[in-house]
């Protein structure tokens, strides 16, 4: 009988020896063989939750996510204290946008283990993601428990700042956050303070965080647009332009590297190159209506009005509500002394945004043809009036919903 | 022979192979240095001067050169005083100062000068702005000049920056046109300075006081009547540096183009009767793209593609782009800088002039840059305070940048500020004078310009102003037309050789030369020989 116990202690002992050399292996990023040997282990027990547990994480490793579920669901099944298979369940949820899901298994892991900060901090963004900002905010201050020291809370608590519009606080959390993640080694994490810290207009940090992130994993494409778009922000078109160059060489089909590198170079006034860029992402099965818009700027300052009303004229089909665009056209018509047309798409675009500088600019010009000094002195004080309080330059702006896209 | 292919091999000539040298002090004598007073309160006066000029004032044929030196002002008192200085031309490349024998030293913050024979007595006198009242120094014809300032009533105070010569109202006297800048004394210096450096910079004119401009009409009879208020120019105050002189609409009156430093920039359309109006807004010349004023410093006007209509081109500074103003006619302008944006993207430009400088017949573009803050460099990545000078040769319809097979000295560095041009060794290409604040100045000799043909003329205006300002040349060559319009100013601060070179490329004769004189007289010249300057006389023709 001792006998028997010592063999089945020394067993167990040698299961979890095992395991562990797979947990490692896969921590290397060495999977083939952790799914060899895993392979053997869930051979002989099909159903030894770590061992799905492990299986799943490559596959989520993998963007394997539907098979990454079924695993970590068996594990749970077949243990359903075992918070790890729960937080991962979790993590998959949140990647295929099911954050309700999320929630369950998290209020789960919550009820087993109520000290786990990281599973308020991941509830935190399952509620946050399901839109539920007040229940997010509870979880993060728990997870802080007064301290400063959780980088995870404090980012959610910065993203529910920035969505009440309290940029001040977004910039202190970011400011803290940016100093016990200095160190940081999870590039999705500085990754994710970049994105907020750009969202908020914070490009020195959102440059900071993503330079951290681009040292963990070098070349990595969406860090390295994110990383252009914040030079960009920061008004470095020459910084930005080398960014955007380099993630071309690495994805040269990259329709947002090509659409940045065009925007970039058009705003140089480099206008010959910026067209090939843009006609490059123009070509792609499914263009965005900026880069005609962009295009359009590039033929515009070439003389070419016609061509430049006609991409002007694409812009605003795909997008009707569309004001640069609108203005543009406004623009080319007062070039071409079309007055009449020059009016009606200015007009049209400051009903849809009247806060827009560059289009009272241009009805302040085109009154001023019309010999109306009056009015054209009116628009002239609208500018002044939007300038004052920080309005864009107008010059050439970013894509209409104004964030950096998708990085 | 060996430092021939030595000088090859560093620098690619550009296509006609023209390049500028520098003529160093020691080979031309000019042992004179702008002092720009640079204090720890960075007074603005500091950083915006000073202009120069090519200019005979001997009548010995040769060009001398003037430079405008800082002086004795609300903030500045140099021991010993500081001199202008006057530099004679002894015709063998080399100079001679001749500041105090003539009695043009001022001594007073100088700003610019501008050089034109006011009284038509046919010597050029000089007429010198400051930060300060200016002064008008008249040419006594024996090498000596006398300030009759007080006399003409053109002291102007204030802060004055560039000053042009022309003749509104087509009487025959040459007018005077003072740029005013901010209303500024010592007292009025804010306190600009960031965390990061924590001492001062040079402000932004952005928080001066604009003024108003003034206009001075030659009375005929030594002395001038300030019109600044009934001609309209009063109408509009600004904060303004180079101004040039051009007739936009063709219509015979010279009109105004005033380049605003933070404020739009003014056109100022010659309506006649003595009156001005303000045109910027509606011409396209006043904002950059989107209504922002921009910082506009050196000016000048062309017709740069032949089509018989003035162009404009106007410096900014750095990412504000400079501005090449096409004229589409009926008073409208686009904005065409082509390659010279790019090419001046982080550059703050001042003295600029369009000039052949291969004399291939069309005018080419010469830029003269640099920051006015000396901490740029702490505060802006990539603006330097000293930036390169720029050459743009003319391809027909737009500018291509040629600084980089043009001489070593574009690959240089200035804290440039005026820029005139005028060919001082008399052998038929355009030479250029260059005005460093802080610094020595730059004689460069324009080497190969005058392999192309060319032709020369000194304008002598019988009835038209003697600087013949507005007077439209015509000449044909090798089945090529082309005219220009002598206009009046431009560039920064500084004032160009009066003669007029005209280039023929390859040909080798001139078919005809027509000057259609602001007088309306007309003068056809036939047989003129090439590669020489020849006088023209108002209503006479070529003087042999």
């Amino acid at each position: 009988m001792v006998c028997a116990l010592v063999f089945v202690q020394f067993a167990v002992a040698q299961d979890v020896a095992r395991l562990e050399r797979v947990a490692t292996l896969i921590r290397e990023n060495k999977t083939v063989e952790a799914e060899r040997q895993l392979a053997t282990i869930l051979h002989s027990k099909p159903n030894e939750p770590v061992g799905l547990n492990l299986l799943g994480t490559i596959r989520a490793k993998q963007g394997r996510l539907d098979e990454a579920e079924a695993l970590f669901v068996r594990a749970v099944v077949n243990d359903p204290r075992y918070s790890g298979a729960r937080m991962n369940l979790a993590y998959v949820y949140l990647q295929k946008r099911e954050p309700a899901k999320a929630v369950v298994q998290l209020t789960e892991v919550l009820t087993i283990d109520p000290a786990n900060a990281e599973a308020k901090v991941v509830l935190g963004d399952a509620y946050l993601a399901n839109g539920n900002p007040d229940d997010a905010e509870k979880q993060y201050l728990d997870a802080l428990d007064g301290r400063l020291d959780n980088a995870g809370a404090l980012l959610g608590l910065a993203q529910i700042s920035r969505l009440k519009g309290e940029l001040k606080e977004v910039a202190l959390y970011l400011n803290r956050i940016g100093t016990l993640t200095a160190n940081s080694d999870s590039p999705e994490f500085l990754y994710k303070v970049a994105t907020l810290a750009l969202q908020a207009g914070m490009f020195d940090a959102a440059k900071a965080s993503l330079e951290n992130a681009l040292k963990l994993r070098p070349d990595e494409p969406a860090y390295l647009l994110a990383l252009g778009i914040a030079w960009l922000r920061k008004g470095d078109l020459f910084e930005a332009e080398k960014i955007f160059r380099h993630l071309l060489q690495l994805q040269p089909t990259s329709e947002q590297a090509q659409i940045h590198l065009g925007y970039v170079l058009l705003n140089q006034k480099k206008y010959d190159e910026a067209r090939l860029w843009l006609e490059k992402s123009a070509r792609s099965a499914s263009p965005m209506p900026e880069v005609f818009y962009y295009l359009g700027l590039v033929a515009q300052e070439q003389n070419d009005d016609a061509k430049a009303i006609a991409l002007f004229e694409k812009a605003v089909q795909k997008l009707p509500n569309y004001p640069h665009a609108r203005i543009a056209l406004g623009s080319s018509y007062i070039k071409l002394r079309n007055y009449p047309r020059a009016k009606e798409e200015l007009e049209t675009a400051v009903k849809l945004d009247p806060e827009e500088p560059t289009a009272h600019y241009n009805l302040a010009l085109l009154y001023a043809r019309l010999k109306d000094p009056a009015r054209a002195q009116e628009e002239m004080k609208i500018v002044e009036k939007l300038k004052a309080k920080g309005g864009s330059d107008g010059v050439v702006v970013l894509p209409p919903n104004s964030s950096p896209r998708n990085p | 022979m060996k430092s021939l292919l030595i000088l090859l091999a560093i620098f690619a000539l550009n296509g006609n192979g023209v390049i500028f040298e520098e003529v160093p002090p020691q080979t031309s004598k000019i042992t004179w240095v702008h002092n720009n007073a640079h204090s720890a309160d960075r007074q603005l006066p500091e950083t915006v001067g000073a202009g120069c000029a090519f200019v005979d004032y001997d009548n010995d044929g040769w060009l001398d050169v003037y430079f405008v030196n800082s002086g004795r002002s609300d903030f500045f008192t140099p021991t010993p005083p500081l001199k202008n200085a006057l530099y004679r031309n002894n015709h063998d490349g080399t100079f001679t100062d001749v500041t105090d024998k003539a009695g043009v030293a001022v001594g007073k913050f100088g700003m610019g000068v501008a050089a034109a024979d006011f009284d038509g007595d046919g010597f050029v006198d000089l007429y010198v702005t400051n930060y300060g009242p200016n002064i008008l120094y008249r040419n006594n014809g024996n090498g000596t000049f006398t300030d009759v300032t007080d006399k003409a009533g053109v002291a102007a105070p204030g802060w004055s920056t560039c000053a042009t010569w022309f003749d509104f109202d087509n009487d025959g006297k040459l007018d005077l046109f003072v740029s005013s800048f901010v209303f500024y004394d010592k007292s009025q210096n804010p306190l600009c300075t960031d965390a990061t450096l924590q001492r001062r910079y040079y402000c932004v004119p952005r928080l001066f006081k604009p003024t108003p401009s003034r206009l001075f009409r030659n009375n005929g009879n030594g002395t001038f009547t300030d019109v600044s208020k009934q001609s309209g120019i009063a109408d509009s105050p600004g904060k303004s540096f180079g101004a040039v002189a051009t007739d936009v609409n063709n219509d015979g009156l010279m009109d105004l183009f005033v380049a605003n430093d933070t404020m739009p920039n003014f056109l100022f359309l010659n309506k006649g009767a003595g009156k001005f109006e303000e045109i910027g807004l509606a011409a396209g010349v006043a904002y950059g793209e989107a209504g922002r004023p921009r910082s506009g410093m050196g000016v000048d006007a062309a017709d740069y593609d032949g089509d018989g209509w003035q162009d404009l081109f106007v410096a900014n500074i750095d990412h504000e782009f400079f501005s090449l103003y096409h004229n589409d006619k009926e008073l409208i302008f686009t904005d065409q800088p082509g390659e010279v944006a790019p090419s001046t993207h982080l550059l703050s430009g001042w003295g600029l002039k369009f000039f052949d400088y291969d004399n291939d017949g069309d005018p080419d573009l010469f830029l003269v840059n640099g920051h006015p803050d000396d901490m740029i460099e702490s505060r802006i990545a990539r603006v330097r305070y000293k930036e390169p000078l720029l050459l743009f040769e003319n391809t027909g319809k737009s500018f291509k940048d040629v600084s980089a097979t043009s001489g070593a000295v574009f690959g240089r560095e200035f804290s440039g500020r005026g820029m005139a041009v005028g060919d001082f060794d008399n052998d038929g290409d355009l030479d250029v004078l260059v005005s460093n604040n802080g610094e020595r100045p730059l004689l460069l000799r324009n080497q190969g310009g005058n392999k192309n043909n060319w032709v020369g003329l000194n304008l002598v205006a019988t009835k038209s102003n003697p600087a013949a300002v507005g007077a439209v040349i015509t000449w044909q060559a090798g089945g090529v037309k082309r005219t220009r319009l002598r206009t009046g100013g431009g560039s920064y601060l500084s004032s160009h050789d009066p003669r007029e070179v005209l280039g023929l490329g390859t040909a080798t004769k001139i078919d005809s030369i027509e000057i259609r004189w602001p007088s309306g007289t007309i003068d056809r010249l036939n047989n003129v020989a090439i590669n020489k300057y020849v006088k023209v006389v108002e209503g006479v023709g070529q003087n042999r």
